[in-house]
């Protein structure tokens, strides 16, 4: 699903995406559209529609998109809380980028739109998922990216005993 | 002496379902993957909308032009926020299609139209020293870098937020 307030742009990402053969692309202008969707087809709907991953605008100035994030990240359902996210931005800045982050985005792709950009962006989400973190102030796709040998000082100061690591199987 | 207890965290491993779903003969070991050729479609249909970019462009211009003069005029204090929005779709679109000046011009709207005070004549002639660049920007079709033409306008533009002291930072 794609969520733009700017036709123009979510005509384009959306022809892109069929091109890559992604399937069923549902483009939405509104947060409320976006939200409704959502929980039509995650919440109401079978396995088979469920929406597979959201493609969001930061929608400025009000930053709808960090809004529509928030409200993916802290729903009560499954379907719809874990959900992939790819977050777009015009803005560069670090803050934005940032916030992006912070709000539980899994991927950030900062514009302008290109298909090897958009491609990688979402081959990244599909081949390097990365685990959840749930903890009182955050929700989301673990911040830390970096996995090489030059990460030498881990960052996390939790004692082991302090973490609960759940995987999930495949009944549930 | 009070100590918080330690916080709680739980790292949560999910079944991979979208994998699950795209893997090539359902085998989620095999890296993901989109078909070159197809990348190379998605990018040529970015290129082949170029002419529906320039009818965007100028409607867009129109509708900002418009929407600043209702901005201006507003006896109810209209707030800037569909100049910034505005803004923001030229930036989006120029960016795409390497439109570099028109880029910058709407990059620079949109920053300015977060801070500026509408009822200020100094802001109000930033703002419309903008949409003047804009307009010669799009009438002249200046693509990339643009030359002597562009860094005139450029010029323009930066005399004008110099002369009314309105620091154009980027957000």
């Amino acid at each position: 699903m794609v969520l733009e307030d700017f036709p123009f742009m979510a005509d384009l990402m959306t022809s892109m995406l069929r091109e890559f053969n992604v399937g069923k692309v549902i483009t939405t202008c509104s947060v409320q559209g976006a939200q409704e969707a959502v929980n039509l087809r995650n919440i109401n709907g079978p396995p088979l529609n469920h929406i597979d991953l959201v493609i969001t605008d930061l929608l400025p100035p009000q930053e709808d998109g960090l809004k529509f994030m928030k409200w993916l990240r802290t729903h009560k359902e499954e379907p719809v809380s874990f959900l992939p996210i790819l977050f777009c931005s015009a803005h560069a800045s670090m803050r934005v980028v940032l916030s992006g982050r912070d709000t539980g985005a899994n991927e950030i792709l900062v514009k302008p739109l290109t298909a090897e950009k958009l491609a990688q962006r979402l081959l990244y989400i599909i081949d390097k998922p990365r685990p959840y973190i749930k903890s009182s102030a955050f929700f989301g796709p673990d911040r830390r990216r970096q996995t090489n040998s030059e990460q030498k000082v881990e960052r996390r100061t939790l004692k082991p005993e302090d973490m609960k690591v759940t995987h999930e199987s495949e009944a549930a | 002496m009070n100590q918080r207890p330690p916080e709680q965290v739980e790292i949560i491993h999910r079944i991979n379902r979208i994998k699950k779903k795209v893997a090539p003969g359902g085998n989620i070991e095999a890296p993901g993957f989109i078909n070159p050729e197809h990348i190379k479609n998605a990018q040529s249909v970015v290129e082949k909308s170029e002419d529906t970019y320039k009818e965007a462009i100028a409607s867009t211009l129109e509708k900002l032009r418009e929407e600043w003069e209702a901005v201006k005029t507003s006896k109810s204090g209209k707030n800037t926020d569909e100049i910034h929005r505005l803004s923001n779709h030229i930036m989006d679109m120029a960016s795409t299609y390497k439109y570099e000046l028109m880029d910058y011009f709407g990059h620079s709207l949109r920053d300015i139209s977060a801070k500026i005070d509408v009822k200020n004549k100094a802001h109000q002639t930033i703002v419309q020293a903008h949409i003047d660049v804009m307009l010669v920007a799009y009438a002249q079709n200046i693509k990339g870098q643009g030359g002597a033409t562009a860094k005139e306008l450029k010029l323009i533009l930066a005399k004008a937020i110099d002369k009314h002291e309105l620091e154009n930072t980027d957000d």
